[in-house]
């Protein structure tokens, strides 16, 4: 059995800085089958076409968050979007948006690294316990609570999908709150306090406007808008509580 | 010495790029609609304090062809904005959880829009019934 | 060229690398830890593991089934007294990434909870719904953020190791944003890169797992130790050959032909129980299904597709909601990429290439023979896993002895003298102007995709699921064609930034010899064991002549020269591989024996 071909023609926006000032936008024309990957297609002209054509990729089965890129206009996992929805096409292909470019397809991410790091995402133990003693228990239900937000891959689509992120780069942004929130609402940690004032901080989450497409492209279905705004109201609960605490009392 | 050269585009005309955006500025677009009826209101509410004359010039205005297609409009306004807030309505809220299992986001939006007719239906009769 | 003193490099940042630079930056908070990686650390390939870590939790479960599991499944090729350390640290690991977050699966009451895999006797896979590698590594690299002693080098791909006075002291990498060098001193090396799966055409791995890191060891003569044993997943998509987990037959899934019979019952896997019990049929080794597979595809009863035959993997009977809770990455699998929603229809499944048993020798404590060099996890070959890795126990063999070898290469570097940093700079400049031959002036005519691709076939038709001594001859032979093609090969991207076609031609090269070191040692293994089925002359396990470990000595452009080493068997002597109603009354049988000791 054999798969039948049909072609279908992919621009991308290309920036190479060494010879290109600005980006510029080169087609290729990709015979592809019906199970074919945009990720596939892009392979394809590297492979075939051109050997020059950037791009991160991995894991080719949406979990390593490596290939995010805007596909017609919206950001999604090149690994996971599939030429045949895209035909008769063309398609067009474009670094994810609202990050600076490095290269082709390529984005820079350092400023989520650097926000990664300030978020202290990692369990600040209430009570501290010693292997000897296991696990902590969790019940199913507690775990609920905070899983869809441990389930965010780092893909970046949902910066791509801020446009308060284009416009302010210093907003903390969907995925770095969605983990806040997920360590934050885990029973094991005691650490919010510690994450609270920048999540509350000028770059915090009062950038955010409830846009909502964050969300809508999140393709794991952490919900980072839900995470944003239900610190909001934390914040604003945390800022007024502080003028009926009295002097000196515990946050 | 780097080659690097990062390239940051611009996000002149943002909002345009994507249908999404363009509904979010729709929405946002139509908050104003709320503050012009809240201006509509508190003319009125001058209008009763400065005495009958007043009141009856501006009800006459509120009876008006251009009254009624700017209230019209503003309706159509209202119902944008409050189909578009109840569907992010979801996003802003904690997990409601009843007997175990979360609410659905479209259980939420729904509640949020049958419960923005209910109010809108009970202000009608009382209107009606102090009428 | 810009340079770094660190105490201890560790190259590769996934689930290995992470536990090991956590490892030495709790030991000692003043030793420098250099992360290197190609990718950022959650890009790494643990992040695609699914069914879980094995470690013995259950009171009805104990360490000796667990080594009993290990070395029965590897078929006798464990070195013993590192399996017994390996089971007997497995669950404080698990433990230890629970208290750090990990979200493992819990039962009502609170405790982890725990599943069945294939080749286990009582069930003891901790995992996290089906995203186990996701959330091992996404937990490991956000807590290794809060040690400021880890210095990172993410997207650094690293080009050679540092060697001086026979020691390992550093590596050598380029910074893949702007294309420039850096020189990594360090008073150790731990490698940690993970395996070379993409040595195959259809394999579960993603595209970073080229087998760099052996690669490198390889290049400086530390000897690659049973790299013929590959092992291949039963259950993997036709074409993209992406992964279902085990723990789609742990939860209770079954493998049936186009008839809709399960047919592992007529392997020696049987009875054929409604519900699979451990160690039979579906819950069998990965090594037995895969090969039962291709004698059901010889027989005609495999289901033909566009990207050949296949079986289908049966998950209905579990239902929409055990299906959305249990195994919720696999449904997302079968219906974006496929389109088929597992609780209506069966998936189509056939066997792909998906874990390298073998690599850098090592010894218990992770020490390879170079001094100051320590490998950990898939790149390494510690010695648990034999001639087939049993399910579950690479996720817990990262943390046990990404460990150990982070402990051990923190105790070598708070001893060892570091070489004056103008001799190891003499070393990272020949590295430089190596790398950049391949793209300055570079008048190549081999297209890098070619000689991938028949690099990845001919090792599918040579060391496939089944081998014989002459399509291993020609595999060989191929493999040193395509070295020699190699030495032109082209590239056309001469940039500096991002260059990702020059760090192909580059892993290209370490996959060649990679592959070459499978290959050889494959055609030199004169019998069947685990993942190494011959269908020539050799069917059947020789313990007399091949008990061994085999050992690949890079010989330059030569293929390795093979020896073979000592198995250490310490208290399990070889026996009978049996599963299924046979692995069961064997059981019995040896129960009814006395106690005591009977090596040979």
């Amino acid at each position: 059995m054999k798969a039948a071909t049909r072609t279908i023609r992919i621009e991308v926006l290309r920036y190479r800085p060494e010879q290109d000032a600005e980006p510029v936008v080169q087609a290729f024309d990709v015979p592809f089958t019906d199970d074919m990957s945009v990720l596939q297609g892009l392979q394809y002209i590297k492979d075939e076409l051109d050997g020059s054509l950037s791009f991160r990729w991995s894991c080719r089965m949406a979990i390593c968050g490596s290939c995010g890129m805007m596909i017609n206009g919206v950001p999604k996992l090149s690994c996971s979007t599939f030429l045949r929805d895209l035909y008769p096409g063309p398609l067009r292909v474009e670094a994810l948006a609202h990050f600076p470019i490095e290269r082709d397809l390529v984005i820079v991410m350092d400023d989520f690294i650097t926000k990664l790091h300030k978020i202290k995402p990692y369990i600040i133990p209430k009570e501290a316990r010693s292997l000897s003693q296991g696990e902590y228990l969790q019940t199913p239900e507690e775990l609920d609570r905070y899983e869809q937000f441990s389930s965010c891959i780092n893909c970046m689509l949902c910066y791509a999908a801020c446009p308060q992120y284009g416009l302010n780069s210093s907003f903390i942004g969907p995925a770095a709150m969605a983990l806040v929130h997920r360590y934050n609402l885990d029973t094991r940690d005691g650490g919010s306090a510690e994450r609270n004032p920048y999540v509350q901080a000028e770059e915090g989450v009062f950038n955010c406007t409830a846009v909502g497409y964050c969300s809508e492209v999140c393709p794991k279905d952490v919900d980072p808008a839900n995470a944003v705004n239900v610190n909001k109201t934390e914040a604003a609960k945390d800022y007024f509580l502080r003028f009926l605490r009295p002097k000196g009392a515990q946050a | 010495m780097s080659a690097r050269k990062p390239y940051r585009r611009p996000m002149a005309g943002w909002w345009k790029k994507n249908p999404y955006f363009v509904e979010y500025m729709v929405h946002e677009g139509t908050a104003l609609f709320v503050a012009a009826y809240a201006l509509i209101l508190l003319a009125g509410l001058f209008a009763l304090a400065r005495g009958e004359a007043a009141w009856n010039a501006f009800a006459a205005f509120l009876r008006s062809p251009p009254s009624l297609l700017l209230h019209g409009v503003l309706l159509l306004g209202f119902l944008y904005h409050t189909w578009t807030w109840f569907n992010i309505m979801p996003r802003t809220l904690p997990p409601i959880i009843i007997s175990g299992e979360r609410i659905k986001p479209a259980t939420i939006t729904r509640a949020g829009l049958a419960a923005s007719a209910l109010a809108s239906v009970a202000l009608y009769l009382i209107a009606r019934i102090a009428a | 060229m810009e340079s770094f003193k660190a105490d201890v490099a560790i190259i590769g940042a996934g689930g290995a690398g992470l536990r090991a630079a956590i490892a030495v930056a709790q030991k000692d908070p003043r030793l420098k830890i250099a992360l290197i990686s190609k990718v950022y650390p959650m890009r790494s390939h643990t992040v695609a593991a699914e069914g879980g870590a094995a470690g013995v939790v259950q009171s009805h479960d104990s360490l000796d089934h667990h080594f009993h599991d290990t070395v029965a499944g590897g078929d006798w090729l464990c070195e013993q007294d590192v399996v017994d350390y390996f089971v007997a640290h497995c669950t404080e690991e698990m433990v230890q990434l629970e208290h750090w977050g990990c979200p493992w699966s819990r039962k009502p009451d609170g405790h982890v909870n725990v599943r069945a895999f294939g080749g286990m006797k009582i069930e003891r896979t901790w995992f996290a719904a089906d995203k186990s590698g996701f959330h091992m590594l996404h937990t490991l690299f956000q807590t290794s953020l809060q040690f400021p002693s880890i210095k990172r080098f993410d997207e650094h791909f690293c080009v050679d190791l540092l060697v001086e006075d026979g020691r390992a002291q550093g590596a050598v990498a380029i910074n893949i944003a702007s294309g420039e060098f850096v020189m990594i001193e360090a008073k150790s090396v731990v490698i940690a890169t993970g395996g070379a799966g993409r040595v195959f055409r259809e394999n579960t791995n993603g595209g970073i797992v080229t087998g760099d890191g052996m690669a490198l060891a390889y290049r400086h003569g530390v000897p690659l130790r049973d790299m013929e044993f590959v092992q291949y997943h039963p259950t993997c998509m036709p074409g993209t050959g992406l992964l279902f987990t085990e723990a789609c037959r742990g939860e209770g899934g079954f493998l049936v032909n186009k008839d809709g019979y399960r047919y592992l019952q007529d392997y020696g896997l049987g009875p054929a129980e409604p519900t699979p019990r451990n160690k039979a049929m579906e819950l069998g080794p990965r090594d037995r299904l895969s090969q039962a597979f291709w004698y059901e595809q010889q027989k005609g009863r495999t289901i033909e597709g566009i990207h050949g035959s296949t079986v289908h993997l049966d998950l209905r009977h579990l239902g929409h909601k055990k299906l959305r809770e249990r195994l919720p990455q696999i449904c997302e699998l079968a219906e974006e990429f496929m389109g088929i929603d597992p609780a209506d229809k069966p998936i189509p499944v056939r066997p792909a290439v998906h874990y390298t048993m073998g690599g850098i020798l090592v010894d218990g404590n992770c020490a390879s023979p170079m001094p100051g060099l320590y490998a950990a996890g898939e790149c390494s070959s510690v010695g648990i896993h034999g001639a087939n890795r049993l399910g579950s126990n690479s996720l817990s063999e990262i943390c046990v002895f990404g460990k150990v070898a982070g402990d051990n290469a923190a105790d070598f570097a708070r001893t060892a003298k570091p070489a004056p940093s103008a001799t190891l700079m003499k070393q990272a400049e020949a590295a430089q102007a190596r790398a950049l031959a391949l793209v300055r002036g570079n008048k190549g005519t081999e297209r890098i995709s070619v000689l991938r691709r028949e690099m990845a076939e001919t090792m599918e038709r040579g060391c496939g699921i089944y081998r014989m001594g002459d399509t291993m001859q020609q595999t060989c032979d191929h493999l040193e064609q395509l070295r020699e093609r190699y030495k032109r090969v082209k590239v056309d991207d001469t940039s500096s930034v991002f260059n990702t076609e020059w760090l192909l031609a580059i892993e290209l090269g370490y996959q060649l010899q990679v592959a070459q070191a499978m290959a050889v040692s494959a055609l030199n293994r004169k019998e069947s064991r685990g993942a190494h089925q011959r269908l020539d002359d050799y069917k059947v396990r020789d313990d007399v002549n091949y008990l061994k470990h085999t050992l690949a000595v890079s010989a330059g452009d030569a293929p390795p020269v093979i020896s073979y080493g000592e198995v250490k068997i310490t208290h399990l002597p070889p026996g009978v591989r049996a599963y299924g109603a046979a692995g069961e009354a064997a059981d019995a049988a040896s129960k009814s024996k006395p106690a005591g000791g009977s090596a040979p």
